[in-house]
């Protein structure tokens, strides 16, 4: 599904990404995690064409996308949804019309159509009442589902999450992360930076620990949190559920 | 102290002159209504080719710098001058270099080309500021929606950087409609070469003063609202 092959990514002198190999099949759900500047986010960032990578390849359902002219690289970002650690919903539009706005313009549904399917995702995403809401007046966990609700209008084909719910108050964590879940379960394939272990643990199909813009170790969650064959990994896990 | 007081406040004069003067502020809102209006949308257009993306729009960026830069540092008196003592001996079609559209006199759209010019410059300082002040986040949130830079443009940054800079263009188009009284200079009675004319029959002030509190009677609401907006803004910024 996806494929991202000897990725190098640098800013100015600091090399974020050193070599990246991944594999990620259909329906399949890869958290990966790691200490905060090894280059998680920057692999997302990637792979949603935000970054021109310097060297490497990314393919997309067999078909390479990295090195794409411009138009090509808006159509190839409608097959991948992406969520954002600060939710960036469009401030000056409301929850509905965040969910809207993309498909009348990109896709060019029909506002009826649209605003159909934006009240069933807002539906499942457990903002049924809030569909007229701003975001300022929504908390953060209820603009992450708006955003959530607004990735998935586009039918993306995977959907990537750079650690949503980062910033999060604690007790708002839970309502995003059990979307998460639910869409996993569903089968959609999705990449997922992020901090929460316990998320990692339950929900993902495979683990990849990333440090210092390389891939350290990766594997089912039970080897990877639970027996990382890495000094590396051990170290940091130890650092993380010491909290 | 009557002396002074007459020659600020004669009531005659202001009575006799009304009608004059008040014709006078008429032509002067006309002017400032219709420039401000092309400039909003000059200095739109300005501010977006500046912020076009990618090397193939540098000539385009560097045009646009120059072009604000350029108009920003000139006397808008001297742009007045240059255009209405220029355009009529220019080779082009006599509607362009003799304007009288819509029953206007010539130096009226000088006024409003000079105006134009120059405060459209001005607008597209503001608007890249409102530009600039959008967070990046929401770019690339509509980049990765599929949008393009011109969608992303026009759904996303610019509705909410005009929002944000309302109030300075309001400030902006303070300073326009004050600065519409450079046009009488090329013969366009407005509202102070009104006065001036007055004063001039009857070594009186009281016609220019008149002229002073009718700008008055149209900017300090407008400076009031532009006070309300900065305040909501404000309100909003601290919830959000």
């Amino acid at each position: 599904m996806v494929r991202v092959e000897g990725l190098h990514k640098r800013f100015g002198k600091l090399e974020v990404l050193r070599g990246i190999d991944l594999d990620v099949r259909k329906g399949e759900v890869v958290c990966v995690i790691g200490p905060s500047g090894s280059g998680k986010s920057t692999l997302l960032r990637c792979v949603n064409l935000l970054e021109p990578p310097e060297e490497g390849r990314i393919l997309l359902e067999g078909e390479e996308i990295t090195g794409a002219g411009k138009g090509k690289s808006d159509h190839v970002r409608r097959r991948i949804g992406m969520v954002f650690q600060q939710f960036n919903l469009f401030a000056h539009k409301n929850a509905i019309e965040n969910v809207s706005l993309a498909q009348v313009r990109v896709l060019g549904r029909s506002a009826d159509e649209a605003d159909a399917k934006s009240r069933a995702l807002l539906e499942r995403v457990g903002l049924s009442d809030k569909v007229e809401e701003y975001p300022e007046r929504l908390s953060g966990g209820q603009q992450q589902r708006v955003a959530i609700a607004r990735a998935l209008a586009m039918d993306p084909h995977v959907m990537l999450f750079d650690e949503v719910t980062s910033a999060l108050d604690p007790e708002l964590v839970k309502e995003v992360l059990d979307v998460m879940r639910e869409l996993a379960d569903e089968g959609m394939t999705m990449i997922v930076v992020t901090h929460e272990m316990g998320f990692a643990r339950e929900v993902a199909d495979r683990v990849v620990f990333m440090d210092e813009g390389v891939v350290v170790e990766q594997g089912p969650p039970s080897d990877v949190l639970s027996n990382p064959r890495e000094e590396r990994t051990s170290r940091f896990l130890g650092l993380v559920l010491e909290r | 102290m009557d002396v002074f007081f007459q020659q600020y406040f004669d009531l005659d004069v202001i009575s006799d002159n009304f009608e004059f003067v008040l014709k006078g502020f008429a032509e002067t809102l006309q002017l400032a209504i219709l420039a401000g209006i092309l400039s909003l949308v000059w200095g739109l257009i300005l501010a977006l080719l500046r912020a076009a993306p990618g090397r193939a729009f540098a000539p385009v960026r560097f045009l646009s710098i120059s072009y604000i830069d350029a108009m920003r540092g000139i006397p808008l008196l001297l742009v007045i001058l240059l255009i209405s003592g220029s355009l009529p001996f220019l080779p082009l079609p006599e509607s362009l270099r003799i304007p009288q559209w819509l029953g206007k006199p010539d130096p009226f759209w000088y006024g409003v080309m000079a105006l134009t010019l120059t405060y459209g410059a001005y607008m597209a300082e503001v608007y890249r500021a409102g530009l600039d002040a959008v967070p990046f986040g929401q770019v690339e949130a509509a980049r990765s929606l599929g949008m393009n830079h011109s969608q992303a443009m026009r759904h996303v940054i610019v509705p909410q950087a005009v929002r944000k800079v309302i109030p300075p263009l309001l400030n902006d188009f303070i300073a326009l409609m004050k600065d519409t009284s450079l046009v009488g200079v090329i013969a366009l009675i407005e509202v102070v070469e009104a006065g001036r004319t007055v004063q001039a029959e009857t070594f009186n002030s009281s016609a220019l003063t008149l002229g002073a509190i009718l700008f008055i009677v149209v900017t300090i609401p407008l400076a009031r609202i532009v006070d309300r907006q900065i305040s909501r803004q404000q309100v909003r910024f601290q919830r959000g």
